[in-house]
């Protein structure tokens, strides 16, 4: 069997690269005519797909750090184009997982309290301007690293500048492979937020399997945002590693894939977050969940082993480390 | 200091620690990952409540966190001798690791009392008394230690 190791990280991030920016162009277009029409549906609608976008945009940013791991000694190949390109990624890539963020903030209010949190959805809509902005102009540095014809006199004396210790990604690299604390410090964090989400997530699959059947789903999904901060932790500390030492993940198979668990585990969370049956605002007690919803509910604490299980065997896995 | 020598050549903590199978040493620290996965999360969910947090919930509604803390337990102790006794001479002196199991201790100490709290028959009260909110906060505090001593011990005692 082929290892998951062989597929090609360059047209993968060739074909994910869209949808960060063209998927932020669709969430905006959903929230606006959302605002204007006072459609609630159709509001949290452009929430998901904003959501959706936030978890997809994790691999697009990855197979691009990978892409420039395996090109960056090609000759023909400006590594200062890449370099360029990939901290502009790093900008919008930020505020796009901040915008995701709140944007499940507001899903999740908008479920506890059965009306729209006031005040989010333009914050959200705010951020998705902002995001599309950034990774407007990441995708533009991206398309010149093999489009000389499309470059610009600014953005070429941009990538022709020789000093690699401007990039921020560079610069995040050395502070997490020099300082001595660094990385020990990120990878305690890590393994805290670990506890964290998992707990959390074990605890509102397991009402969802049938303990504490006595009690509201709704009274289970205040815990959810606990599960959040959990994650959100290892989600900052896991770049900082990625950033860090790229070339001991763009190899690695028990890291390839984490990723891909880390988003049945997002699909799984999104469904989680706006389960129609967890917010009816009475008479859930007792109430036996579905055959899908079950089923859903074991495929995500697995889905979670798994990611934590491609984590724990990165250094044994692969000799990447 | 002969035990901790004896328990280090012993063949299965040598297994432990040479063997290149991925069953060896990959294994038996995976599962003690996530032994304080399912241990330290469901505490942790427990403490939160205790807290105040998802205060709906009946606290009797969350014995099967004892459960949960049961199996991780069995787990990591399993797990833990084994990891233990293949850097037996090593770990066996060092501090930070005493500290770990000290917290360790600590924690599963705060277990019982709160235990108890959970099972008492007036325990559907929504409002949780002072000493045992204490309780809580030293359960979060003595897992969070225990996680950080666990994790630093591969930076301190290499």
């Amino acid at each position: 069997m082929p290892s998951i190791t062989a597929v090609n990280v360059t047209h993968l991030h060739l074909l994910l690269n869209h949808v960060p920016t063209v998927g932020s162009v669709v969430a905006l277009g959903l929230l606006l005519l959302a605002l204007v029409r006072r459609d609630e549906p159709l509001k949290r609608v452009g929430l998901e797909v904003l959501f959706v976008i936030a978890v997809v945009t994790l691999p697009a940013y990855m197979t691009g750090v990978a892409a420039h791991q395996k090109l960056r000694d090609q000759a023909e190949i400006s590594d200062n184009a890449m370099r360029v390109h990939q901290d502009a990624a790093l900008a919008g890539f930020t505020v796009t997982e901040f915008a995701g963020f709140v944007a499940w903030i507001a899903l999740w209010q908008s479920r506890r309290r059965g009306r729209e949190a006031r005040g989010l959805v333009p914050a959200v809509t705010l951020l998705t301007v902002v995001a599309l902005v950034l990774m407007a102009r990441a995708a533009n540095l991206g398309g010149e690293i093999r489009h000389p014809e499309i470059r610009s006199d600014l953005s070429a004396a941009a990538a022709s500048a020789d000093d690699p210790e401007r990039f921020l990604t560079t610069a995040i690299a050395g502070y997490m492979v020099n300082s001595r604390w660094a990385w020990p410090a990120a990878e305690t964090v890590h393994f805290l937020g670990l506890c964290l989400s998992f707990g959390v997530l074990l605890t509102v699959n397991l009402r969802i399997l049938g303990v504490m059947r006595q009690v509201a789903f709704a009274d289970v999904h205040r815990l959810l945002p606990w599960g959040m901060l959990g994650f959100g932790a290892n989600l900052i500390t896991g770049m900082l590693f990625f950033i860090g030492q790229p070339s001991q993940y763009v190899d690695s198979a028990p890291f390839y894939w984490k990723v891909v668990f880390l988003m049945i585990a997002g699909a799984n969370f999104l469904y989680l977050t706006v389960f129609r049956k967890a917010w009816a605002a009475d008479g859930d007690v007792g109430f036996d969940s579905s055959l899908a919803d079950k089923a859903m509910a074991v495929s995500s604490i697995l889905a979670w082993l798994a990611v934590l299980y491609g984590g724990r065997m990165l250094p044994f896995i692969g000799h990447a480390f | 200091m002969g035990m901790l020598a004896w328990l280090e050549s012993n063949p299965l903590a040598i297994w432990v620690h040479e063997s290149p199978s991925v069953w060896a040493q990959p294994t038996v620290l995976t599962l003690h990952t996530m032994g304080m996965a399912v241990l330290v999360g469901a505490s942790w969910v427990l403490d939160l409540r205790l807290l105040g947090i998802s205060r709906n919930v009946p606290l009797s509604s969350f014995r099967w966190v004892f459960r949960a803390v049961t199996v991780g337990l069995i787990v990591n102790l399993a797990t833990g001798v084994l990891l233990f006794a293949q850097r037996a001479t090593t770990w066996g002196t060092s501090i930070p690791f005493l500290i770990k199991m000290c917290l360790v201790i600590a924690g599963a100490a705060t277990l019982v009392p709160i235990r108890s709290h959970v099972f008492r028959s007036d325990a559907e009260q929504r409002e949780v008394g002072g000493s045992t909110r204490l309780l809580a906060i030293a359960s979060i505090l003595a897992w969070s230690g225990a996680v950080t001593a666990g994790r630093l011990l591969a930076y301190l005692v290499p």
